[in-house]
């Protein structure tokens, strides 16, 4: 069988490299760089160390939630209960750090251990009642932020301990907490996706069902760890987010998970599964979050910031299946 | 001798019965035919074999070991391999991710971390595999789904050869195929005998199956309706068989039940 | 070269959004910006407000830039927003913070940089403020405990100073510090004015009409008599007026709601509901930036600004004669 392809030309070969070697799309990461390049030059108030800081902390408790999203869209899940689930997680922490006064220690693992229950019942669900993953997780968005109001009594629980605070708010060397912990879960997450068994089998279970139980994978068993994974990580998302605003805030999070979602798109991540990287998300995210810092620099409201978030949602998933209708064999 | 060995196979679907007590052997190093109409259970019978379905009933043994508990996995650590008929590919992915799903080679990170997927390795062996069919793909490291059937079809089976099996299933191998590969897929069943490994061919090209098997098992309404061998039998033989001659109640009554 | 040619149209769409939306509404920086940022501008309250500060702005011949979140409830948001606002270097930035803790790490920064920092209508609690160390230059808003008293007055004016009877209260969501001022506003204004009314029940209403509703309902059955009913909003309000018109007791019980929003105009018009104590958001935010204008320029300002409360009935939305009808939006 011979070739049939002619030699690609260098730009193409640049594009290849760039998905095989560093696991993201070159066109994202050009769109972020144009985009912050058009900022600077709109807005003196742009480029700036601290303003990039401000940024990467604006971004920190999306950029976790995106970092779930990914790997549940990655296997050709889906999980709406995010933002709920990081309500009830933020609440469960400050219950038992303000209410139960237990040291701050208890509270991170009631935060994570809170995420990681939700997504546990909502694997189960999907794996072992055969709902489908929309209507599970619609369910649990739900069920999680009405036990949140529940627990909280529906104000919001004030008088958090300082080690909870300084998560949120702690500045080491100067770059926030929760940026450095974006970082670090990043990083690892990345690790995992796109380097470790676990996650290239994940790819291969959204790619094709089919094709991973031919390959000896256990696909209920893996949904359901996805989907516990995807729990913490809100649970995680909860506790950055109660130690920010220094409450827990039974309504934080509402409509977090659609943003979430939004940013694995952008960042190149393949609706239907198959397709996924952490780094290409957390470039989604930070388009998300340069186009909303920029905008906001230059004054211009809020509800526009909404339309132009929209627009660069629907332009990537058009460029994006413009790139895969090239190069499939329809 | 007797490598693998189905006694008695039954499956349902809920309310639809597809085999119905279903006896088939194949020796090491034989070519074996299945055969039959369409919803005469072929495919269903050689997943019960893989394990991607569970038989409700009957004894499955390979290579002396009863197997019928052990998962797709498993089975295919003993050596069972099949080529799908929509070849189970993970498009997305590229051509050694495929070949080494469900079982990457890893390596260790700075001497530390374990559990990282030795992708330079997968590669390599991968290209032998490719080289050793003689075929040539557009390139290692492109997702499958941009190449053309033949050659996603020549990814679907390096990945059945690749890790020495003893039973090689295709399903429909050459349905969707040109002339000069389905002869190399014909070529290539018949190098796989020549190096004893056994095959079990599916397909609704009797000219093929006549040309290239051993024995001829004709599936019918769920049983194995016929074990004929091929240098005795004839294509009109095998048709009648497979179409049933005089028994067109029983036919009906199959259709009938789904 | 498709590839190549589409890559280039792509720069120029990201660069041409970004432009287009720059076009909208471009304040360029300069010396003497305000930052204002609200909490959201769904709720026509919060619009009256913004309205206010431009009018005010144009007055005072000051440069602002303003900013909302999408919700009353999103906290986070509105702290990602006034810190972006503050990278923008204003002079001082006027907030109305979504809860007593979410703006406090952007409020001290602000501080931090000498930038002076307001409380817009009392979101946040001063005893926080003090630990945290943050001192902001004033608070503005309607004064929540003489609006309370202020429909005390109302409803005494209406019964007498010697009326007798049971008087239900219904506070707002338990815990909130501006329900919580309203009611005590009222309840000690009464005692003062009319010993005889006797508040028999103060329970939380939780801002929520479908449930002051039943709150009124049950204190009926309770006490067939009532005459009054003070509720720390109109919407509350306006769920007390179906219940007591649905028992049939429109004449005998007076009912006083807390806001003046345009729902509760129509109701006092048609002669169902009796008085709304009418917050005045639009002179809050004229008066916020006037007292910006006056502390910048080194005056001395009140570290605690109230704004004036107007009492609706429908006599004065009848005669329309109060000048500071033009205030209520």
């Amino acid at each position: 069988m011979a070739s049939e392809m002619a030699q690609p030309g260098f730009w193409a070969r640049v594009q290849r490299a760039s998905v095989e070697r560093l696991h993201i799309r070159l066109e994202s990461l050009l769109v972020l760089v144009a985009l912050s390049a058009a900022m600077a030059l709109l807005s003196p108030f742009f480029l700036s160390l601290s303003n990039f800081l401000n940024i990467l902390l604006a971004t920190s408790t999306i950029g976790v939630l995106a970092i779930a999203a990914t790997f549940v869209i990655g296997s050709g899940g889906l999980d709406l209960s995010l933002g709920s689930v990081m309500g009830l997680a933020g609440v469960a922490g400050a219950f038992v750090a303000v209410n139960l006064g237990w040291p701050p220690v208890f509270a991170v693992i009631a935060c994570i251990l809170a995420g990681g229950i939700a997504g546990y019942i909502n694997g189960q669900l999907v794996t072992r009642a055969f709902v489908p993953a929309f209507i599970v997780t619609l369910g649990m968005l739900g069920l999680a932020r009405g036990l949140a109001l529940v627990i909280s009594q529906g104000r919001a629980i004030y008088g958090l301990p300082a080690a909870i605070v300084y998560i949120g708010q702690g500045r080491p060397f100067g770059i926030p907490m929760p940026v450095i912990i974006l970082v670090l879960t990043a990083i690892v997450a990345h690790c995992v996706l796109a380097y470790t068994r676990f996650g290239r089998h994940t790819l291969a279970l959204g790619d094709s069902e089919g094709a991973a139980r031919a390959a000896g994978i256990r696909v209920e068993h893996h949904r359901r760890i996805i989907y516990t994974l995807s729990g913490a990580l809100a649970g995680l998302a909860g506790l950055l987010f109660t130690a920010r605003v220094n409450a827990g805030d039974p309504t934080a999070g509402i409509n977090y998970e659609l943003t979430a979602i939004t940013a694995a798109i952008i960042g190149g991540t393949n609706l239907f599964g198959g397709r996924a990287s952490i780094l290409g998300t957390m470039i989604g995210a930070l388009i998300m979050g340069v186009l909303q810092n920029g905008l906001t620099l230059l004054a211009v409201q809020s509800y526009y910031q909404q339309m132009a978030i929209g627009a660069v949602l629907i332009l990537a998933v058009f460029i994006d299946q413009y790139q895969v209708r090239k190069e499939s064999r329809v | 001798m007797t490598l693998l060995s189905l006694q008695g196979i039954r499956k349902s679907f809920g309310a639809v019965d597809v085999l119905h007590g279903v006896d088939l052997s194949v020796a090491a190093g034989e070519v074996v035919g299945l055969v039959g109409d369409n919803g005469a259970g072929k495919s269903t019978l050689m997943k019960t074999i893989t394990g991607i379905y569970r038989a409700d009933a009957g004894s499955i043994e390979f290579d002396g070991k009863d197997i019928l508990a052990l998962d797709p996995g498993q089975r295919r650590e003993l050596g069972i391999e099949m080529i799908y008929q929509d070849l189970s590919l993970a498009k997305q992915q590229d051509v050694a991710s495929n070949i080494f799903l469900g079982r990457e080679p890893t390596r260790k990170v700075f001497g530390l971390f374990p559990g990282f997927v030795d992708k330079a390795e997968m590669d390599r062996q991968a290209a032998k595999m490719i080289e050793r069919l003689g075929a040539r793909l557009p390139s290692i490291n492109r997702s499958v789904g941009s190449f053309s059937g033949g050659q996603q079809q020549t990814v679907a089976i390096a990945r059945a050869l690749t890790f020495n099996p003893k039973l090689v299933i295709m399903d429909e191998p050459t349905a969707a195929l040109a002339v000069r590969e389905v002869q190399s897929v014909l070529d290539l069943i018949r190098r796989l005998r020549s190096e004893g490994i056994a095959v079990i061919l599916i397909s609704h090209r009797l000219n093929d199956v006549l040309s290239v098997t051993d024995r001829i098992v004709v599936l019918r309404h769920g049983r194995a309706d016929a074990d004929l061998v091929t240098s005795k039998t004839n294509m009109n033989e095998v048709v009648s068989r497979i179409v049933g001659g005089g028994d067109i109640s029983a036919a009906a009554a199959h259709e009938q039940r789904g | 070269m498709t590839a190549f040619v589409l890559k280039i149209n792509r720069f120029t769409m990201a660069f041409g959004i970004a432009l287009a939306m720059s076009t909208i509404g471009v304040a360029k920086a300069e010396d003497g910006e305000y930052g204002v940022l609200m909490k959201t501008l769904a709720n026509p309250f919060w619009g009256a407000m913004g309205q206010g500060v431009e009018d005010g702005a144009k007055e005072a011949g000051v440069k602002y830039f303003q900013q909302a979140a999408e919700s009353d409830q999103a906290a986070e948001p509105q702290l990602n927003l006034c810190n972006t606002m503050l990278e923008r270097k204003p002079v001082a930035m006027i907030t109305a913070a979504i809860n007593s803790t979410n703006l406090l790490p952007c409020l001290k920064a602000a501080q931090d940089a000498g930038v002076k920092v307001v409380d817009l209508d009392g979101n946040l609690d001063p005893a926080v403020l003090d630990k945290e160390g943050i001192k902001i230059t004033f608070r503005i808003g309607s004064d929540n405990v003489a609006a309370g008293g202020q429909g005390a007055e109302y409803l005494v004016s209406k019964l007498g100073k010697d009326a007798k009877g049971p008087v239900l209260v219904i506070e707002g969501l338990s815990g909130n510090i501006t329900g919580a001022k309203r009611a005590k506003g009222f309840a000690d204004k009464l005692k003062e004015l009319a010993p005889g009314l006797e508040i028999v029940a103060s329970l939380p209403g939780d801002w929520d009409r479908g449930k002051a509703a039943s709150i009124a309902t049950d204190t009926l059955t309770a006490h067939p008599d009532l005459v009054a009913i003070f509720c720390a909003n109109d919407g509350m309000a306006l769920g007390a007026v179906e219940s007591v018109y649905a028992a049939g007791k429109g004449e005998q019980v007076t009912i006083i709601g807390v806001d003046g929003n345009s729902d509760a105009v129509k109701s006092i018009k048609e002669g169902r509901l009796n008085a709304s104590v009418a917050q005045l958001p639009y002179l809050v935010g004229k008066q916020a930036v006037e007292n910006v204008k006056k502390a910048l320029a080194g005056e001395k300002v009140e570290e605690s600004i109230a704004v004036p409360t107007l009492v609706l009935t429908k006599d004065v939305l009848d005669a329309g004669k109060e000048p500071m009808l033009q205030y209520v939006k």
